[in-house]
């Protein structure tokens, strides 16, 4: 049995109210279902083509350029495929943005707890960024909450993995391992989440010593530093968080008050073991904006050009940590590497890759040590 | 030289057992499975273990790692005159940072030695199945083990930070560590849960968590599986996730009680024993919840633990249940499937009916909040075709679960005993993708083969030639 298989020419054109704001290519493709994004991966490979899969397009700064001959756009995988409330779980398909899915899942006081504050960013792109919202000392990160996940790979097959339940060792788990890979293992077409419940009650309090606060608190949502200040976010039942917000002593507000994330000429993300946060924050405090998740071990930082990126990034990579640029004006990345030093076990990486994509058209190159 | 002797020469021949009834002592785990062992080895060292894989590629046979052989599945059985790699001497805690709260471990470090070492740092290591006292944490990594505590944890691959892990050809890498967000393709999430056939874990750096400033544990008694059920549900409706959800129902119950006279009430159709943990304000409004949910659903009595005395004989008591139910016949088979939690009350009820069909008790004891159900089967092995029946029986419950849209396993693994079932969740191309996962990972098939995956699933033809620019 031979599958024909489609030449790049003649998938349709996404719509012009699809491809704003989208960086030129020769191919813009808008795939209307999970198979058809199957079969654009199958005629990329059959062309040689690179694909870039786009989600809203708020994470493509990550990691070493890429030029796409074809943009793989999310934008028809746009539903909500399954939500059960009382399973906690729902099944949603790449291209529904965070805010959508976010704002539904709250009719019913749930949440996926992805990142606050990623206006546009989508299911999909969150996933294969690998970002993790602020409440990630309590839910820890969005990878934990990955229960099944299909994907298109990168020749062109459209694969299943995991299962829609919250606890499940049933093979391999490559729907976690999706989780940052930037589609390395495929394009995301659908993912089935665990969610959690929401209370009704939260609030964000002023804090004077964030270290104190992350040692005080028994798992807050967060524990933020920003060059405004620091803030502890509560939620839970009433009486605990009245409880916790009088500990505190700090300024109190209702509900939950988050920062955006520091923008800039130059962004980046230091990562560092999480009791070195505050050794960071002293270290970031003269670049820039930035927000520290206390607890985590994550600063993002925004400055210029001019900063001293390398600097920091020897600093932390001396902890064991990282500095990853997020976002960058082009010419910025010439001799700055956007990841640092190569990762461990960059050989298996490649090896598990060569598995889903072999002739690496998804983001060829995007990845650390130019994978 | 003969495998024995040059295994010998890496961990010295006292760490080598040959013997027949050590090896036939090797050749089976807490399950039904037996297999057949060719050499035992028990390895101290990161660098022993490489050797040793070095060694078995060189003879041409497989190697099975082990850790405390408590799991169920028959994934640490060697299946074909293996090398079993015991892990029990590699057991060391090399350290504990409390700041970052994490913990280098060695893979035959048990579990609740570990949550034992840190107590009194306020830390913990949350997964703990009912194994705990015996369950090495390199098991729990290969397994992805759970426990009751990871309702609201979440299961072992949530806790591993990183990995030191020995590959084919005896390479050793490291991946993961204390700071989040390591770029790249993150190995740690196909390593954990991969029992053994990708390779064998050397060092683990797991996550510990704040041990909790106060529990409550209630025991809620019904008068139907179907109202302690609709607890469950209506506990998550109301937005409380419970540190754990246990649901037991009255044959487990009345051999647990025989046993060990917890209090149980032997005449309820199911008890739920629910825990809740955090800070005193919290713990208490969420009792609440629980408490007023379980009134609702008609509970006929509703009690909380009044000190950790009575605490620990509940735990004890939950977790104690697969020894209580030797009363009952000479032989069990546990079962571990899941099911959305929704679709409870209905599986519960079928369960029960294969029970009947193929004339086999059926115990239940098991983790309701997530829905992960571990029916249990009694029977005399003795008795000619008992075993046959239980199999038959064994097949439906996974097929049901699957129909109900749940999962083969939870938990316990796929191993040799769901291998063939995989097929039942997962389509041809799915099967493919897993298995050019251990191609890539380990091309000479050395590590636990034949195990997770049925023969013949790299063999999916889609049809298409190899696109030109493969790395081959």
């Amino acid at each position: 049995m031979s599958i024909r298989v489609r030449s790049l020419d003649e998938f349709e054109r996404a719509p012009s109210s699809v491809t704003v704001g989208l960086p030129p290519a020769a191919h813009r493709v808008a795939p209307a279902s999970a198979e058809e994004m199957t079969e654009l991966m199958a005629a990329a490979t059959d062309a040689g083509a690179v694909v870039v899969p786009w989600g809203g397009g708020t994470h493509q700064g990550l990691g070493n350029r890429v030029y796409p001959d074809v943009i793989a756009s999310t934008a028809a995988l746009d539903r909500i495929v399954a939500w059960e409330p009382e399973d906690l779980t729902v099944v949603v398909e790449a291209g529904v943005t965070v805010d959508d899915l976010e704002s539904e899942l709250a009719a019913r006081s749930q949440t996926a707890a992805f990142l606050e504050v990623a206006p546009g960013a989508t299911v999909g792109g969150v996933l294969s960024a690998g970002v993790s919202g602020y409440r990630r000392p309590r839910y820890g990160p969005t990878r934990d909450r990955i229960l099944q996940a299909t994907v298109a790979s990168g020749d062109g097959r459209l694969v299943t993995a995991g299962g829609r339940v919250v606890k499940n060792v049933s093979g391999y788990d490559i729907q976690r391992t999706i989780f940052g890979a930037h589609g390395a293992l495929g394009v995301v077409t659908s993912v089935c989440l665990k969610l959690w419940p929401r209370s009704s009650t939260s609030a964000t309090v002023t804090v004077e010593d964030p270290d104190t606060a992350w040692g005080l608190l028994y798992r807050p949502l967060a524990v933020l530093q920003t060059e405004a200040g620091s803030f502890a976010y509560l939620e839970g039942p009433t009486a605990q968080v009245e409880r916790d917000a009088e500990r505190l002593g700090g300024d109190r507000r209702d509900g939950l008050v988050w920062p955006s994330l520091p923008s800039g000429e130059v962004t980046a993300a230091l990562t560092v073991p999480p009791a070195r946060v505050t050794d960071a924050v002293a270290r970031v405090g003269a670049v820039g904006r930035y927000v520290a998740q206390h607890g985590v071990g994550r600063v993002d930082v925004a400055g210029g050009r001019g900063t001293d990126w390398a600097g920091l990034r020897e600093w932390a990579q001396a902890l064991g940590g990282r500095l990853t640029v997020t976002g960058a004006p082009d010419g910025f990345y010439d001799g700055f590497d956007p990841w640092g030093d190569d990762p461990p076990a960059l050989g298996v990486q490649r090896r598990l890759v060569a598995a889903f994509d072999p002739t690496r058209t998804i983001n060829r190159g995007r990845l650390p040590g130019g994978l | 030289m003969g495998l024995a002797e040059d295994l010998a020469a890496v961990v010295g021949s006292e760490h080598v057992l040959t013997d027949e009834l050590e090896r036939f002592l090797y050749s089976k785990d807490a399950g039904v499975i037996r297999g057949t062992v060719s050499v035992v080895v028990m390895p101290e060292t990161t660098g022993q273990v490489a050797e040793l894989v070095r060694v078995a590629e060189r003879h041409g046979v497989p190697i099975v790692a082990r850790g405390a052989g408590t799991g169920l599945a028959g994934g640490a059985v060697p299946i074909d005159a293996g090398v079993v790699v015991s892990t029990t001497r590699m057991n060391r805690i090399h350290s504990v940072d409390r700041a970052n709260r994490s913990a280098w471990v060695g893979p035959g470090v048990i579990n609740l030695d570990l949550s034992r070492h840190t107590a009194p740092l306020g830390l913990h290591f949350a997964p703990d199945p009912s194994s705990q006292q015996a369950c090495t944490i390199g098991g729990n990594v290969a397994n992805n083990s759970g426990g009751p505590h990871c309702l609201a944890d979440g299961s072992t691959t949530d806790h591993v930070l990183g990995l030191e892990v020995v590959l084919a050809g005896g390479t050793v890498i490291t991946v993961g560590g204390d700071a989040p967000d390591v770029p790249g393709v993150d190995l740690r999430t196909i390593l954990v849960g991969s029992e053994g056939t990708l390779g064998i874990v050397t060092k683990v750096l797991v996550r510990l968590v704040p041990s909790p400033p106060d529990v409550r544990t209630l025991l809620c008694v019904f008068d139907s599986v179907a109202a302690a059920a609709a607890t469950v549900s209506g506990v998550i409706a109301a937005g409380v996730v419970p540190a754990a959800l246990e649901m037991m129902d009255q044959k487990m119950t009345v051999a647990v009680e025989n046993w060990l006279h917890a209090g149980f009430p032997v005449d309820a159709a199911a008890i739920l024993l629910a825990e809740v943990t955090g800070e005193t304000a919290a713990v208490e409004a969420e009792a609440a919840v629980i408490r007023a949910v379980a009134d609702e659903c008609g509970a006929t009595a509703v009690s909380t633990a009044a000190d950790d005395a009575e605490r620990a004989v509940l735990w004890k008591a939950r977790k104690s249940a697969f020894g209580a139910v030797a009363q009952s016949a000479p032989n069990y088979y546990l079962h571990d499937t899941v099911v959305p939690r929704t679709r409870l009350v209905e599986t519960m009820e079928e369960v029960y009916r294969i029970g009947e069909r193929h004339g086999l008790v059926m115990m239940n004891v098991f983790h309701a909040g997530d829905g992960n159900l571990h029916p249990l089967m009694t029977f005399d092995a003795s008795e000619p075709g008992a075993l046959d029946r239980v199999h038959a029986a064994s097949g439906e419950l996974v097929a049901l679960s699957v129909d109900n849209g749940g999962a083969l396993s939870g938990e316990h693994g796929i191993g040799q005993e769901k291998r063939d079932l995989m097929p039942l969740m997962f389509s041809d191309v799915d099967l493919d993708a897993q298995a050019r996962v251990k191609e890539a990972l380990d091309p000479g098939g050395v590590f636990n083969p034949d195990k997770i995956l049925p023969r013949g699933s790299r063999c999916y033809d889609f049809g298409r030639p190899i696109p030109e620019g493969t790395w081959i």
